[in-house]
């Protein structure tokens, strides 16, 4: 009996960094495991929110269920990975010290920021329930503002949900068409927050780069059939963070608040809590300088006989970066394959 | 939790009903938005005399997203729409406006602010920059930020109110953004909308009580403001023109407006021609009907006030039922002494309910019973087991109500008896007994005559139809089973009642998927037709006598084993062996072969994402057991396999224990899986000694896995297309409830299950509680909502999507021979032959219109006969349901087949298909091989084609009448892959793809917009036809 491990590079890390696959053998029966190479956002502040900038990959140090993990791209805002050698360097970029970025929460400079951006995928996805009624305009002008913002990034996808998903703008680079998208969205029916977001997820995963979900929602479901966890899990498992803003409303219902929490972190995002329209915009602005400061960190997992759920940390390595503080996705399940893909070892007899 | 807020037709009608209606961009309208107006019930301009018109303000396209009207509706249907949107979704309780009217009032308000500003530029809004640019944002609700005139000006809401229904309405916002910007002026046209009028505007403002007391409004107004004259109108709209406007012209529509109800809901039926009114039974029955209305149909003014006011619409309710009944049922229900004979049962029961009670229409009882009431050879009613056991049934039944009427049980001298105590009961709130004997009939009828069931059966299942009718479809749909098998069943059901709680779930599940995965390899011929009986029985017959859940494992293997044996011919197999076979038969071409592992494999995904344990697996470890109890160490590798029953994890937790127990009481239950995880198997396999105890322990924990596994293959048989649910809540097949531990108030566990804990986030998602039964339509009833519509505004149609989904999948299409295919493509094609052949052929556009009458309502007959007149079949027949081209053709073929006639190609073809191949060319084979399940309104999941007329909506189970009498899809699918060469074996891909596809493209507006079905059909058959479907290039792989 052969228990094989099966480490495959999803497609589009195929297309981008070559054909790069381990295979590991044991002796166990015949379960398989698909295990894609793991790529994380990885945002590092000091204490006061401030974004660090300027570290190298030899600052970084990646376990996954405690074992050390070799990177095997490296990049920093909307510079290109690279990838890394054995030691884990780049060969030609003598790393900086490290700057604290002062963005404020309310905007970095266009510039900056379009630099850093290019390269994403987001997905904006829109709570048009009848929850959202009340602010349903003030949300849309500030997705709109959003998006105007996002002027040099690659493209944007924006979709819209109550009861049922709608995929009103696919990802494209055409401003003027998400603008129309947006204003196109008709407020009512049940919510199903979940649905919507794991469809999403699903789309965002498909494609190559940095992935990102922007949900814009009061925070209340009433009408989805799969769980936040599982929404989490998935998103955690395909690379994609989450970030979420709401409204007031959901800070003042427990069960949202804990979910927004909690999956953002999960996921390596964040939540907001808007209060007004204000906040919203704030929030957005927000996002986007989380989004410019973002490292990207990828490597292929070691042999590792755990099947489940894979914790994976990051930290910063020597003391004078032990101040800062590290968010990033926190695991993830490699993809199960395995059981009636045909154990064919013993077809015993079903009488007892 | 905020509560909700009422803000459109959408939410309205999702708050109401759940369903799903939509509006869009006229622009982007198909090019085949002109067909599918047929079905529709409101007039069109073929046949209503030159129409009055009355302007809505501003554009159609604004006015029907405010509306909740479809944007591809004519214009001819947009007050009517408008006026039946007003009166269902409009108010709360009698007088009270919900959100939705009070937006669409505000919008209207807005949109004669827009006229004025448009008029002085000859209807069209224009700004040239920011200079002149301020009314029209203040009308819009919007200011400029930063200053007007910047590259970077945005426009944001100023007036949250306005800055609503600007939105809403669908105003090109971002276009005036731009020219704020400094782009080129902009320029909306704002026109008003002209739409046709039934009579005239003035009848109906002139009629409305409420203008009578306040200023006079105009049409719009008139609507908006009085629910009685939007719902007369409505009503009227979907009548007959000419009856419509006899009615108008006789009455007057101020004498129609307390009826207005009793014409929404039954008024479809009437038909008023050369001054008579049509009755059921037609001319021999006139006479009946004279004396019960108390006018003749040569007066249809009087007999129609007479009829609309007689006991509070019932009697309108009985002619309505009754003209929707085939000719043979009319001819026996409107004998004269049955016809007033069971009316007067109408009235005998002392209730003071309405038959215009509710939203939508009540009593679906009384119109299942005419329409699928099984007469025998002699014209008279089946009474299963014979009138002596309904004695018995009736004296002995729990409800009070139904002792009362067993009263006249005594008197229970012949059929009609019977009959009329259930028509008696058919108006009431609590028609069990009437259900019971609907489902009896449906499952005797089928049945030789020879073996009908016997009276001691029909007594016991009468006993147990409370607890257990859903599970009797089984025994319609394969009358092999004899009354032994039947008894059998619902005395080992009622044996696992009473094992203990701990493994009584398992033993529910495990019995039950057992049986699924047996009734699925019998209606796939698996099974073979005379070995049916037998085998039934001896696939329950392990669970009979169970008391340890030791004993359920060993029974779940034996059920199994004796599965394989009837269709493999042995008794042992794997886990491949059961996915092959419910993958369907073996096939030996190249594309039957890539279908039948394209099913396997869709089967083997789910098991996956499950995280089920194999089958081999849980059989090894039973078998190491075994050896273990009788001294023997295992092999190392059944240790390692048993290690699978520790690996599952739970997903990683977002909520404490505590919080869901805050949040999700009595949803969150994984009672079932945490025992699970408990469970060390390798552990006991690995010491070196245990006891028999301990061994009949780990055997019954192997039960557990074994249930989830057996279950879990029923769940992927019948994924419905883009399910999501089955592939990423790993819990999802092992939180089925069978025993009802997660929930207290539900009693009756084996019947279909209820979905329990959706949109509840800590609940740990939504899951089943009860049985199996109905698991096809459970499951796409749960993951319709992961389909997505194609238009931004649409809602998938929550009360006819689970009920296509399950046409979709459950048919398959394993044995279907090619000529079968081609066939069916024949009939449609036949169909549509004969009805351009009867614009030139009088007696045969009698023929046909007779065929057809029984499946067309008035106004949709009416309007056939007068394009065969006009020589204008071809505009209609896009607007045919292809079920009724299908049913012309084979109801000609038998009626006037010897009849010469010139006939067209495909009528000339289709005979000699039927003379040279009758066994695969006839009406029973073609039914059972295209038709779908009817699990509500035939009690019978077994395919099938129901020659019924489209019925009415319904509320509650009986909503599912309206997707059960839709057969058209399936029909058309197949006539597309004969067109296109495809082997039938392909529909078994095609027919789900098509039917998702369709459904995301569905833009309706109301419960009956048949022709939106018919638009999204027909849509995607053009894009099939055209390759531009999503997966083309698989489809063509397989083309021959």
């Amino acid at each position: 009996m052969v228990r094989t491990f099966h480490f495959a590079a999803v497609l589009s890390f195929l297309l981008f960094l070559g054909n790069e696959t381990a295979t590991r053998a044991q002796d166990s029966p015949d379960i398989h495991v698909v295990v894609n190479m793991v790529q994380l956002n990885v945002a590092v502040t000091d204490n006061k929110g401030n974004y660090i900038t300027g570290l190298k990959p030899s600052d970084f140090a990646i376990f996954e269920d405690g074992i050390k993990e070799k990177p095997a791209t490296f990049a920093e805002g909307d510079a290109p990975a690279h990838r890394l050698d054995d030691l884990g360097q780049e060969a030609s970029s003598p790393a900086p010290s490290p700057d604290v970025s002062t963005g404020s929460s309310d905007g970095t400079s266009p510039q900056t920021f379009d630099q850093l951006v290019a390269g994403s995928n987001v997905f904006v996805l829109f709570d048009t329930s009848d929850y959202m009624y009340r602010g349903f305009v003030f949300a849309q002008d500030a997705i709109s503002e959003f998006i105007r913002s996002l002027a040099k990034a690659d493209k944007i996808a924006f979709y819209s949900y109550s009861r049922d998903l709608s995929r009103v703008a696919p990802l494209t680079a055409d401003r003027g068409e998400l603008l129309q998208a947006v204003r196109s969205t008709v407020a009512g029916d049940q919510a199903a927050l979940y649905n919507a977001l794991l469809l999403t997820l699903k789309d965002a995963a498909q494609n190559r780069g940095r992935k990102v979900v922007v949900v814009f929602s009061n925070g209340p479901d009433n009408s989805s059939v799969v769980p936040p966890e599982d929404v989490a899990e998935f998103a955690q498992s395909s690379g994609v963070s989450i970030y979420m803003i709401s409204t007031q409303e959901a800070r003042l219902e427990p069960v949202s608040t804990a979910v927004f929490d909690r999956m953002t972190a999960a996921t390596g995002g964040k939540a907001y809590f808007a209060r007004n329209w204000r906040d919203e915009h704030r929030a957005f602005a927000s996002i986007r300088d989380d989004l410019a400061h973002l490292y990207s960190l990828s490597y292929y997992p070691k042999a590792n006989p755990n099947n489940g759920w894979r914790a994976v940390t990051v930290r910063l390595v020597g003391d004078r970066l032990k101040k800062y503080k590290v968010r990033t996705r926190n695991g993830y399940r490699p993809q199960p394959n395995r059981f009636s893909g045909g154990d064919k070892t013993t077809l015993s007899a079903l009488n007892p | 939790m905020k509560a909700h807020l009422c803000v459109s037709a959408l939410i309205a009608c999702s708050l109401l009903t759940c369903v799903s209606f939509a509006r869009s961009n006229r622009d982007g309208s198909s090019p085949n938005s002109h067909l599918a107006d047929m079905a529709s019930s409101t007039p069109s301009e073929n046949e209503a005399p030159a129409a009055a018109q009355f302007t809505i303000p501003g554009p159609e396209r604004s006015f029907l997203r405010m509306a909740g009207i479809s944007q591809m509706v004519r214009p001819e249907e947009v007050l009517p729409l408008l006026s039946r949107n007003v009166f269902i979704e409009g108010y709360q309780g009698s007088s009270q406006p919900t959100e939705f009217l009070i937006l669409l009032r505000r919008y209207v308000v807005q949109a004669r602010e827009l006229t004025e500003l448009a008029a002085k530029n000859d209807m069209v809004i224009r700004v040239a920059g920011c200079e002149d640019a301020q009314p029209l944002l203040h009308i819009l609700g919007y200011r400029t930020r930063p200053d007007c005139g910047k590259s970077d000006t945005a426009l944001l809401t100023d007036d949250p109110e306005r800055a609503f229904l600007t939105i809403d309405s669908g105003f090109p916002l971002p276009d005036l953004e731009r020219t704020l910007q400094g782009g080129k002026a902009f320029e909306y046209p704002f026109a008003p909308s002209p739409v046709p009028v039934i009579f005239a505007g003035s009848e109906w403002t002139m009629a409305s009580k409420k203008n009578h007391t306040e200023n006079s409004r105009d049409l719009l107004d008139t609507i908006l403001n009085d629910p009685a004259v939007a719902r007369l109108y409505w009503a009227l709209s979907r009548i007959e023109p000419e009856t419509a406007g006899f009615l108008q012209q006789s009455i007057g529509l101020q004498k129609l407006l307390p009826y207005a109800a009793v014409l929404d809901f039954y008024g479809r039926e009437l038909s008023i021609s050369g001054g008579r009114i049509s009755v059921p039974g037609g001319v021999a029955a006139e006479s009946a009907w004279n004396d019960l209305v108390g006018a003749s149909p040569d007066n249809p003014s009087a007999f129609v006030s007479k009829m609309l006011s007689r006991d509070k619409g019932w009697l309108a309710a009985y002619f309505d039922v009754l003209s929707r009944a085939n000719r043979e049922q009319q001819a026996y229900f409107t004998d004269p002494h049955r016809l007033k004979f069971f009316y007067s049962a109408l009235l005998s029961m002392d209730s003071s309910d309405k038959p215009t009670r509710g939203t939508f229409r009540p009593v679906p009882e009384m119109l299942l019973l005419v329409s699928r009431l099984p007469l025998d050879s002699s014209g008279e009613p089946q009474v299963p087991g014979g009138l002596d056991t309904w004695k018995k049934i009736l004296e002995g039944h729990h409800q009070n109500f139904v002792r009362k009427v067993a009263k006249q049980a005594d008197k229970l001298a012949r059929p009609d008896d019977l009959l009329r105590i259930m028509f008696a009961l058919s108006r009431t709130h609590e028609s069990e007994l009437l259900q019971l004997y609907m489902a009896l009939g449906e499952l005797d009828s089928r049945r030789s005559p020879e073996h009908r069931l016997a009276p001691a059966t029909v007594q016991l299942l009468a006993h147990k139809f409370e607890d257990y009718s859903d599970q009797y479809r089984i025994f319609s749909e394969f009358p092999e089973l004899g009354d032994d098998s039947i008894t059998r069943f619902l005395e080992v059901a009622q044996s696992l009642n009473s094992v203990p709680m701990a493994f009584r779930a398992n033993a529910f599940g495990t019995l039950q998927a057992s049986v699924g995965i047996w009734q699925i390899l019998a209606r796939q011929g698996q099974i073979s037709q005379p070995h049916l009986d037998e085998s039934w029985q001896r696939v329950i017959r392990p669970f009979a006598s169970i008391h340890s859940a030791a004993q359920l494992y060993d029974a779940g293997r034996t059920s199994l084993g004796e599965i394989f044996r009837f269709s493999l011919g042995k008794p042992h197999g794997s886990q491949d062996d059961i996915i092959e076979l419910l993958a369907g038969p073996p096939q030996t071409t190249p594309q039957g072969k890539q279908m039948h592992n394209e099913v396997a494999n869709r089967i083997r995904s789910v098991l996956d994402d499950q995280r089920l344990v194999s089958l081999d697996t849980l059989l090894s470890v039973g078998d190491g057991l075994a050896e273990k109890e009788r001294g023997k160490h295992p092999e190392e590798y059944v240790v390692l396999l048993a290690a699978q029953t520790r690996e599952f994890e739970m997903p990683r937790p977002i909520f404490s224990n505590g919080e869901r127990t805050q949040w999700a009481a009595g949803i969150y239950n994984n009672h079932h899986t945490d025992v699970e995880m408990r469970t060390d198997l390798p552990k006991l396999l690995k010491a070196p000694t245990v006891s028999r105890a301990q061994i009949e322990e780990a055997r019954g924990q192997l039960a557990s896995f074994l249930r989830d596994t057996l279950v879990g293959l029923n769940y992927a048989y019948y994924e419905p297309p883009g399910a999501q649910a089955l592939h990423n809540n790993p819990l999802f097949v092992r939180s089925h409830d069978f025993a009802g531990e997660s929930v207290t108030g539900i009693s009756s566990l084996w019947q279909a299950p209820v979905l329990l804990g959706r949109g509840t986030p800590a609940g740990g998602g939504a899951h089943f509680v009860g049985s199996l039964a109905d698991l096809p339509y459970a499951l796409a009833e749960l993951e319709q909502d992961f389909i997505s519509p194609n238009s931004v505004q649409a809602l998938v149609w929550g009360e006819m999507t689970p009920g296509m989904l399950t046409s979709a999948i459950l048919p398959r299409w394993w044995n279907v021979s090619p000529l079968e295919l081609h066939a069916v493509a024949l009939y449609q094609k036949s169909g549509e032959e004969l009805l351009t052949a009867s614009e030139k052929d009088e007696a045969l556009r009698a023929d046909v219109l007779a065929i057809l009458s029984s499946r067309l309502l008035p106004q949709q007959a009416r309007r056939l006969e007068q394009a065969m007149r006009a020589g204008k079949v071809a505009d209609i027949i896009p607007q045919m349901m292809p079920a009724d081209a299908f049913y012309l053709a084979a109801e000609f073929q038998q009626k006037h087949s010897e009849q010469p006639r010139v006939l067209g190609t495909s009528t000339q073809e289709l005979q000699e298909l039927t003379r040279q191949h009758p066994d695969q060319v006839n009406w029973k084979r073609l039914s059972h091989d295209f038709g779908t399940p009817h699990p509500v309104m035939a009690q019978n999941y077994g395919p099938e084609l129901l020659n019924v007329a489209p019925m009415p909506p319904f509320a509650g189970s009986s909503s599912r009448f309206l997707p059960e009498c839709w057969d058209s899809p399936n029909l058309y699918w197949a006539r597309l892959a004969d067109e296109a060469g495809y082997p039938p074996v392909m529909l078994n891909r095609l027919v789900p793809e098509l039917t998702q596809n369709m459904i995301q493209k569905i833009f309706a507006t109301d419960f009956e917009d048949w022709p939106a079905l018919l638009r999204a059909m027909h849509e995607t058959g053009a894009e099939f036809r055209q390759g531009k479907l999503g997966s083309p290039q698989r489809i063509s792989a397989v083309q021959h």
